[in-house]
């Protein structure tokens, strides 16, 4: 017996209306597959231990719905995070062995719809931007562009996809006051959350210029951070001397964090002794929020030494 | 500016409004922003029910600068900006260049070639866009502004815009990216090829050209016709490794040198900007009196000929500053010195006197 296209996308509509069309009811047993699927998702498990059979269709949806209505009501941004990432990858670890027919009606739903031109499989400019991973590979410049349509390959459009799974897994709509059974079990997912999930970082603010304080504001706050963005924080803390250890445990908060891989692009960025890009350059990344005129991130301390100093002689 | 000449200034524009037509598409959807002597946007946040509304704002209660929304919303004049409801906006091009008081020769060339190449090469031809949703409007001061009014891109976040503008700034654009060695057979080297488009299918074309005019300079080897007929073969189906010569991803190096001729620099934090306000089209601008002039075609556009508001009529000014000899509304003004009185055509002297060159003379 096969996954129903309900069970491997339980985000879709279809999947949505299989729910509300059903007498299911909120249970133990559900819940604490809720539970699971949320704990699996923060220890980055590539096997779900939560697999079911898949007859057990009913129970599969209404786990996912569980979760996310648990999610929503906790606000951790962090955990909301680590889900969605797990859950993209879970339903394209499914896509990528799926049916044409399968991946056509994801794609639809999605709002994903490759399209033939030239001969060439391509989707449309403004679909692809709008799910193109932040990685140097799908940069739109080094692409196949034309007439608004952008060349692709299979394995890219289900990557693509992926993305449009997170960021719809992102976007949670506020629970005020959800039925007992989700703030009972709300509570004990909290318990097996591990505690160094939360927070270890501390700056005196003022410490760094504007754009640096955002990064770590955002990282703080387990937003993602694109590849530019996490590459200039990464550089600015080594060359401040900042600990390995201490840049590591930043990075730990981002909701994709994968520790083997974190620890390799951050031995990479000494190793290839990276220098600091000037502000011109972040403010092309969209990383500059200030107009501190200071060349480089390196160079605020001194700005605002200069500052006190004046400040003082004026005074 | 004094405060009568403040009024002065105001009274021109608003009799430049009641002759005007100015239509913003979807005028009920966007926000508008309104800026005076002190600042370009003092407040923002208004609305207008319609055309006509707008219109006889700008006429009694005449700002010196007026802009709109790229954005459609719900409730524009809601909020914080989280209460507008934001419904999608116009995707955005500026296009500046830096210049003294008067744009050169030179510098209106430029920056008008850009916008046709922008339109041309990058609009049109890599994304697509219906000419019929294009509108370029000269910017009223240094350049152009050009909205993009296709619904494809209407919905596009600000990450997402920002990948159009890199790709039309070409930031980041190392052509080593183009080629690539499968990790089963790393002697093979794939990159362009015939029929390739966007930056890849100019970078083909260009290394076609230069191998067929100029081979040498690409290695001393390739002046060997059968050398470079082995090269070519290659290249017209991305195999590039089929030359003999090693190290032929370096030396394209020399291709790549030309690629951001192609390039425009647009601003990108104006295009990424889902929230931005945008000079109204066919209003004034207030740093110089210059109509923000939409325009049909960008061929033999002259901003100090044809995006004149005022007129030829005399007005008396005197100079706070040297003033050079500057071509506008047909003629050639003569230079002026510091201190010095004359009497010149209005649109001239507004323009000079909102730049802080003159003050009116009685």
């Amino acid at each position: 017996m096969e996954f129903s296209f309900s069970s491997k996308y339980p985000f879709t509509s279809e999947a949505k209306q299989k729910v509300e069309g059903s007498s299911l009811e909120l249970n133990d047993e559900i819940m604490e597959r809720a539970v699971q699927r949320v704990v699996a998702a923060l220890k980055g498990e590539k096997e779900h231990a939560y697999r079911l059979h898949p007859s057990d269709e009913l129970i599969e949806l209404g786990s996912y719905a569980a979760a996310r209505v648990m999610l929503a009501y906790l606000k951790n941004r962090f955990l909301t995070g680590r889900f969605a990432v797990a859950e993209a990858k879970r339903a394209s670890s499914f896509m990528r062995s799926d049916s044409e027919e399968n991946i056509r009606k994801l794609g639809d739903e999605l709002g994903i719809k490759p399209t033939e031109f030239e001969g060439r499989m391509v989707l449309p400019v403004s679909q692809y931007v709008s799910f193109s991973p932040r990685s140097v590979d799908y940069r739109l410049i080094f692409r196949n562009v034309a007439k608004g349509f952008v060349e692709v390959k299979r394995p890219e459009v289900i990557r693509l996809m992926e993305e449009a799974v997170r960021i719809r897994m992102e976007a949670l709509k506020p629970v005020q006051s959800p039925p007992k059974i989700i703030q009972e079990y709300s509570k004990k997912l909290m318990v097996l959350v591990p505690k160094e999930a939360v927070m270890k970082m501390s700056f005196k603010e003022g410490d760094n210029p504007p754009c640096i304080e955002k990064l770590l504001e955002q990282a703080r706050a387990h937003q993602n951070l694109n590849h530019q963005a996490r590459w200039a924080l990464a550089v600015y803390l080594l060359s401040k001397n900042v600990s390995m250890e201490k840049v590591h445990s930043i990075f730990s908060n981002l909701p994709d964090y994968d520790e083997k891989k974190t620890k390799y692009q951050l031995e990479h960025v000494v190793k290839r002794g990276y220098t600091m890009p000037a502000c011109a350059t972040l403010l092309s990344y969209g990383i500059c929020v200030a107009d501190c005129r200071i060349g480089s991130p390196l160079n605020w301390k001194g700005k605002v030494e200069n500052w006190k100093k004046r400040k003082s002689s004026s005074s | 500016m004094e405060e009568k000449e403040k009024q002065f200034v105001l009274k021109r524009f608003s009799e430049y409004y009641r002759k005007a037509s100015i239509e913003v598409p979807s005028v009920e959807q966007r926000e508008f922003g309104v800026g005076g002597f002190e600042k370009k946007i003092e407040s923002r946040h208004m609305g207008f029910e319609s055309n006509a509304a707008l219109q006889n704002y700008l006429i009694k209660d005449t700002p010196l600068y007026i802009s709109h929304s790229i954005a459609y919303y719900k409730f524009p004049k809601a909020t914080p900006m989280e209460n507008k409801g934001w419904g999608g906006g116009d995707l955005i091009f500026d296009l500046d260049v830096h210049a003294g008081l008067f744009l050169s020769k030179e510098e209106q060339e430029k920056v008008r070639s850009d916008a046709m190449r922008l339109v041309e090469d990058f609009l049109l031809s890599d994304f697509g866009v219906r000419r019929d949703s294009l509108k370029i409007v000269f910017s009223g001061n240094r350049g152009y502004h050009v909205h993009v009014r296709d619904p494809a891109y209407r919905m596009l976040e600000g990450d997402a815009r920002r990948e159009i503008s890199d790709y039309i700034a070409g930031k980041g654009l190392d052509y080593r990216s183009f080629f690539s060695s499968p990790e089963e057979d790393k002697w093979k080297t794939y990159g362009p090829r015939e029929g390739d488009w966007g930056y890849r299918g100019r970078f083909y074309r260009m290394a076609v050209k230069l191998l067929e005019e100029n081979p040498g300079a690409i290695h001393r080897r390739l002046l060997k016709p059968e050398e470079a007929a082995l090269l070519r073969e290659g290249m017209r189906t991305g195999l590039w490794s089929k030359t003999s010569i090693k190290d032929i991803v370096d030396r394209m190096g020399v291709v790549a040198k030309m690629l951001p001729v192609q390039c425009i620099d647009v601003d990108t934090g104006v295009t990424i900007d889902t929230k931005r306000l945008i000079r109204v089209p066919n209003t004034l601008h207030g740093s110089t009196g210059l109509i923000a002039k939409e325009l049909k075609s960008l061929d033999n556009f002259e901003p100090y000929r044809d995006a004149a508001a005022f007129g030829g009529e005399p007005i008396k000014i005197e100079a706070l500053q040297p003033i050079p000899a500057q071509e506008f509304l047909n003629s050639t003004m003569e230079k002026l010195e510091k201190g010095e009185k004359k009497e010149v055509p209005l649109s001239y002297g507004m323009y000079l006197l909102l730049k802080g060159a003159v003050t009116l003379s009685s």
